[in-house]
């Protein structure tokens, strides 16, 4: 019998975080192991607030530990149509958080019937991350526009935001922080505020390690948004072997092959086992 | 400090071709710079036109293996229809992020085929927390990263036939395991085409 | 890595990290744990009582470690019509306080059908930093005016006590004015000698200390309403240094 007053997937222990595996990777920790490195954008993000509404801004690069995973990943996410948010921080943090919110939004909307609005977006991120202390490493840019106008919000890993008209986030914050004092000016045109978004991010990308690749843009205002994905591409790969290496059909020393047609899918019973329990040390 | 992802070593490579897709890993099982065994599996299909590799701690990938495939019956057996492979990627997701303070120490590549005539090529990669790396030519994953990384950047063609995206497949792969003590033992290679699945095994050095 | 040492020690990123602590050593990863760091209004707040009401006033400068995040901040929230607070210490802690504190004063209007009186804000801030004072890092000034005592300045430093004050100050910057506030602070001032007293105060505090700057704002509180000001940054009648 499921009590009444717990929601179902409550009652059937679904949703929300398992810890099953916590206790034992902190004692794999104690014993010496150190923890893998995860997909961190270690980003350059931005927005501006413009004369009638939002310009958000994102380098492309996502990276693990020294390495580039992706050289074009998409950092500025959906929200909903006139709400969007650029993350910079853990990738897994960033993408799940901006679903999660996406997702209560869009029930939001259909249970009002009524637009949605920046603020609310910005209250529900700003609750889940106070609520998660800080463990929940997404920095956030967000900007909307709505029937208040255009508003622009950073929000930070511990659930504290800032309204500013101009904004930086992400390990390259600095660098494009330090062009838009230079070069901000209150109402811009859309024209003038993408150039200035453009600059800042480019700043990031040559003066940040953690930030490159390409620069994504995104406009909101009263008429929606228009995506600007990969507007500048400063680090396309050159020098690339004409026609590239190709190799004769048979250089690989083939042992076995086995072809098995589709739609005749193998059920896999077969289970590995070890011969005795692995430890470390 | 060692990190767990180097503990049992592996090296996994996805590539995209025309039409087709590879997906090839090593066979060596090891703890630590101990060799156990040269049958390891860890490249699992878990649907028609979808494969999943898993590199990471041993025991994770088996009872990752079993979870997914646990969830990729109990939706054959609801919708009566296959699950599509981005479908499954966005499942791999959500499982690994609801493990986000206590994960699974595995790095999954899925790749398949799909699309609207269910024969554009699939990849994607994720790191341990589900956070994913979507690509049109080809991921790796593994302790050899670096290598593979260099080797595919260089090697990979777009657009290759079944046989032809084989031979590169084989030729990074067995390239990369070279330079690591970690990953090697033998080789194989998965190729998908709308038809069906090339399974080869590849003869490499085993030392 | 020694031959990267200029360049990892340029990287703003490690010079976050490192931050005032001599003990911590510069991270010699990739420079990109930006995330570390909490949120911090490092702040001068002040309040104080005068004829007829009370002001608030603030800087605007919040740190992250060594790098301002934000110059323009404005860390006095209104909880009520002529109810404000001034935050200080966690950024995130005081604002989802003074979150809850407005929401429960929303309900608590509707419900007692008047404006609440000050004591009641200051008594939920109380409630909300003591209950929870193992958890927060959040030194708060509650001020305002109600027709029942009109204005009045209450203090609720870290740890969660709850002092009635004639005047009241708070954040990093505040120990280099204690003195000038014994000084020169008087009872029953007029709204423009309480006005000249907070700029004041507070320009001294600013220019002192290092997590406090920007420009000031203020919001005078009575029972006409509240009126907000602010000094721009070069205005101000003392510093920067």
């Amino acid at each position: 019998m499921l009590p009444s007053s717990a929601p179902l997937h409550e009652a059937l222990g679904l949703g929300g975080f398992n810890f099953d595996n916590t206790r034992r990777n902190q004692v794999l920790g104690a014993q010496g192991v150190a923890a893998p490195r995860v997909k961190k954008t270690g980003t350059t993000i931005v927005g501006v607030v413009y004369k009638d509404g939002v310009v958000l801004g994102a380098d492309t690069r996502a990276t693990e530990g020294e390495t580039v995973c992706d050289k074009n990943c998409e950092k500025i996410h959906y929200i909903a149509d006139n709400i969007w948010c650029c993350g910079a921080g853990t990738s897994a943090d960033t993408e799940a958080t901006t679903q999660l919110v996406s997702s209560q939004i869009e029930l939001h909307r259909l249970a009002t019937g009524k637009a949605p609005r920046t603020i609310t977006a910005l209250t529900m991120l700003k609750r889940k991350l106070f609520q998660y202390q800080g463990n929940i490493s997404a920095a956030l840019v967000l900007g909307g526009f709505d029937c208040n106008g255009p508003s622009l919000y950073t929000v930070y890993p511990h659930g504290s935001t800032d309204s500013l008209p101009y904004v930086t986030m992400g390990s390259g914050s600095l660098a494009a922080m330090a062009v838009f004092e230079a070069e901000y000016k209150d109402a811009m045109s859309v024209e003038e505020a993408k150039a200035l978004v453009q600059a800042a991010i480019m700043s990031g990308i040559n003066n940040d390690l953690g930030s490159g690749g390409s620069v994504d843009m995104l406009v909101i205002n009263k008429d929606g948004n228009t995506v600007l994905r990969n507007v500048v591409r400063p680090n396309e790969r050159k020098f690339r072997k004409a026609g590239g290496y190709s190799f004769p059909k048979g250089t690989a020393k083939v042992l076995t092959q086995t072809f098995t047609p589709l739609s005749s899918l193998p059920i896999d019973v077969t289970t590995t086992r070890s011969p005795a329990a692995m430890e470390v040390g | 400090m060692s990190s767990i992802m180097q503990y049992n070593g592996a090296a996994i490579i996805a590539m995209a071709g025309k039409d087709c897709i590879a997906i090839a890993s090593d066979k060596r099982y090891g703890i630590r710079n101990q060799t156990m065994g040269c049958q390891m599996k860890k490249i699992f299909q878990v649907g028609d036109k979808t494969f999943v590799g898993l590199t990471g701690l041993a025991t994770d990938m088996q009872t990752l293996d079993q979870k997914f495939r646990f969830r990729s019956n109990m939706y054959r057996l609801r919708e009566e229809r296959e699950m599509s492979t981005e479908a499954f990627a966005n499942m791999v997701t959500s499982l690994l992020y609801e493990h986000r303070f206590g994960p699974y120490f595995c790095e999954p590549i899925v790749a398949g085929l799909g699309g609207e005539d269910g024969k554009s090529p699939f990849l994607c990669g994720m790191d341990l927390l589900g956070a994913q790396v979507r690509t049109e030519d080809f991921m790796v994953g593994g302790d050899c990263t670096e290598a593979l990384y260099g080797l595919c950047e260089s090697m990979y063609r777009p657009d290759l036939g079944p046989d032809e995206l084989f031979e590169v497949i084989a030729q990074c792969l067995l390239s990369g395991v070279d330079r690591d003590c970690l990953a090697g033992w033998g080789c194989v290679v998965h190729v998908l085409t709308p038809e069906g699945v090339t399974t080869r095994d590849l003869k490499g050095r085993m030392d | 890595m020694s031959s990267f040492a200029g360049r990892e020690l340029l990287n703003p990123a490690n010079v976050m990290e490192a931050s005032y602590d001599a003990g911590t050593t510069l991270q010699q990863d990739n420079g990109l744990n930006f995330l570390g760091k909490e949120v911090d209004t490092g702040t001068t707040i002040m309040a104080v009582q005068y004829d007829g009401g009370v002001i608030v006033g603030a800087d605007s400068r919040v740190s992250t470690g060594v790098y301002i995040s934000n110059r323009a901040s404005d860390k006095i929230t209104a909880v009520d019509d002529r109810i404000y607070c001034c935050r200080s210490g966690s950024a995130a802690d005081t604002q989802a306080v003074s979150d809850y504190v407005r929401y429960f004063l929303d309900q608590h209007r509707m419900e007692y059908g008047q404006p609440p009186k000050v004591a009641t804000a200051a008594n939920l801030f109380q409630m909300l930093c003591y209950q929870n004072k193992n958890m927060l890092t959040a030194g708060i000034i509650v001020a305002g005016w109600d027709k029942e005592k009109g204005g009045q300045v209450f203090a609720l430093p870290i740890g969660g006590a709850l002092m009635e004050r004639e005047y009241a100050t708070g954040g990093s910057g505040s120990t280099y004015i204690y003195g000038f506030c014994d000084a020169f602070f008087k009872p029953g001032m007029t709204k423009q000698q309480c006005e000249d007293f907070v700029t004041k105060g507070l320009c001294h505090a600013m220019a002192r200390d290092g997590s406090s700057g920007g420009i000031i704002r203020m919001a005078i509180i009575d029972e006409s309403g509240v009126e907000r000001k602010f000094i721009a940054g070069d205005k101000l009648p003392y510093g920067p240094l």
